[in-house]
């Protein structure tokens, strides 16, 4: 709480008396079982481990050092963020003529399009990857489809790899990629792109000079968002990628739910959170000189 | 790609494109729409072809225990959640949207934050926590502070949305007509307010009943919430059962999602 009382408080002339205990409750809630919790992962991992209780007497770095030099959780920790940069790259070209196309729009479906884009997203996880077991299983419509048009004559094996995982992480997360693209893409004024074509340029030549460029900022938020979302899904993986499809987050979860192995899967969620904050640090880095150029 | 200047060109890349936008719009729908269609499906298996109209998977879930226990109890969290984060998001949104000075981009990281970090992550360190402080997760204090934590910032976004395109002369103008500042609130600010407060409310209400990684990691014995229930059920089943649960908690998001449309606009939500 020490935030709201180093707050000057400097009284609006709407408001006699202070205000401060309107923000508390929050900041009790938030830095009480927010905050603080976060701390405890931290120190969960360098717990001794122990088998008759959660964790031992002292405190060691043993977790880190073994996971780090256990080749299959580095398998693993590639397969997530591969997985990761493939969900974030397929995003992006589903979702960037979908926002491109809800921004112009003038129909009056369009509220209706905005819908089918929002809704996906207020689904449940759990109800949104049944849906796709049912497309992806080896009997599944998927592979009804194909056989019945003769394309494939056995089904093919669509899940319990990392081929399933990334469709369905694909559709989970795509609503992710394309509000932030379409909020850009609104804020564009359209006299850029007028002006552009009045000078002569073709409309190819105005989205690639003019209207990309301008939507940088759309695009770096909403895939930070989506690789972001995708590294640390867990129920898709959990649901559709059986042993082929294994994520760090199914892994950190048998650790801590079956194994009950608390301080060495409190070290793997660590791995793979600051894997996750070098690779948003470096893409921070590479988008930030493409945007230098941005008015 | 040829430069789109001749009539006829512009009008063929103009349909490629319709088509590959209405591809993707289907993309998004469909999985939806294939769910609700099998759980009317008469027949036996989650497959087409869909031999007819049934109610019978409905029948089989209102039919077991487990299920409508597990869909009072998400309700049961997920009205908790709402009606504690109306309360405390709506007066942290006001405190800072009026009040704060200095501190103000700090307050609203922190209130944003559980939105900004992947749930998985939250809900280990509430596991963890909870075990520390002696609360531990054999009640369902634990999950029912999870849940609060992580639609928290729903209600704070869309309620601080709708402070910041209100007119605050408004309330200036009462003010200087001698009103004191809890009729103030109650007579101009909640209503220019309402709306928002709506709908971060259903938002998160929403949001509560959907959510997976708090549930699984912070449940007390013996109480599933529909989506656990769900998720078990699947390791052993595979039946239209299964498509009429999904059915239902997408029948009650598009309820929310309808009544958003009517009342404030889907455009106004924020997260």
């Amino acid at each position: 709480m020490s935030a709201v009382e180093a707050a000057p408080r400097i009284e609006s002339r709407s408001n006699r008396g202070s205000a401060t205990w309107m923000v508390v409750p929050a900041l009790v809630l938030l830095i009480g079982f927010f905050a603080l919790p976060y701390l405890t992962i931290i120190t969960m991992s360098l717990r001794e481990a122990s088998t008759r209780a959660v964790y031992g007497e002292g405190f060691t770095l043993a977790h880190y050092t073994s996971a780090l030099r256990d080749f299959y959780i580095w398998g693993i920790l590639g397969r997530t963020l591969l997985i990761g940069a493939t969900v974030t790259v397929i995003s992006l070209l589903l979702g960037y003529p979908v926002a491109y196309h809800l921004a112009k729009s003038r129909s009056r479906w369009t509220s209706l399009l905005y819908i089918f884009v929002l809704s996906p997203l207020l689904v449940g996880l759990v109800v949104r990857t049944f849906a796709w077991m049912i497309i992806l299983s080896n009997n599944g419509v998927a592979n009804q489809a194909l056989q019945a048009v003769g394309l494939i004559d056995f089904p093919l094996q669509l899940m319990n790899n990392s081929l399933g995982v990334t469709i369905a992480l694909t559709h989970v997360f795509l609503p992710f990629i394309i509000l932030p693209l379409l909020g850009n893409l609104q804020a564009i004024s359209p006299d850029l792109a007028m002006a552009s074509r009045s000078l002569g340029a073709s409309r190819m030549r105005t989205f690639w000079k003019v209207t990309l460029p301008l939507s940088m900022p759309g695009i770096q938020a909403g895939t930070i968002l989506v690789f972001v979302l995708s590294i640390s899904a867990y129920v898709t993986p959990a649901m559709l990628g059986g042993t082929g499809g294994r994520t760090m987050s199914v892994l950190v979860v048998q650790y801590l739910v079956d194994n009950f192995r608390w301080p060495a899967g409190a070290a793997l969620a660590i791995i793979m959170a600051a894997v996750a904050v070098i690779f948003v640090g470096l893409y921070l880095r590479l988008t930030a000189r493409a945007m230098r150029r941005l008015p | 790609m040829t430069r789109a200047s001749s009539g006829v060109e512009k009008t063929i890349w103009d349909r490629l494109f319709t088509v590959l936008v209405a591809a993707i719009y289907i993309f998004l729908m469909f999985p939806i729409v294939l769910v609700v269609l099998l759980s009317f499906n008469s027949g036996e298996f989650l497959a087409f072809p869909l031999e007819g109209f049934s109610l019978r998977w409905f029948e089989a879930l209102f039919s077991n225990k487990r299920f409508l226990d597990a869909t009072l109890y998400s309700i049961r969290i997920a009205a908790v959640s709402t009606v504690v984060n109306a309360v405390i998001g709506t007066l942290a949104a006001i405190y800072v949207a009026r009040h704060a000075t200095v501190a103000r981009d700090y307050i609203r990281l922190i209130m944003t934050a559980p939105l900004l970090v992947p749930e998985i992550l939250t809900a280990i360190a509430l596991l963890f926590y909870f075990y520390e402080i002696r609360i531990g997760t054999d009640y369902s204090i634990g999950i029912q502070i999870g849940h609060i934590v992580v639609t928290f910032p729903y209600v704070f976004l869309n309620v601080s949305s709708a402070l910041f395109n209100f007119d605050r002369s408004q309330e200036e103008a009462a003010r200087s007509l001698g009103a004191g500042g809890w009729m103030t609130f109650r007579r101009v600010t909640l209503p220019a307010i309402k709306p928002g407060i709506i709908t971060g409310c259903l938002f998160a209400f929403v949001i509560s009943f959907d959510i997976f990684n708090i549930s699984l990691l912070l449940k007390s014995l013996g109480s599933n919430t529909l989506p656990l229930e769900l998720f078990d059920y699947l390791r052993f089943n595979f039946d239209p059962t299964a498509a009429a649960i999904a059915s239902l908690s997408i029948f009650m998001t598009f309820a929310a999602i309808l009544i958003i449309d009517r009342t404030v606009g889907l455009r106004s939500l924020r997260f």
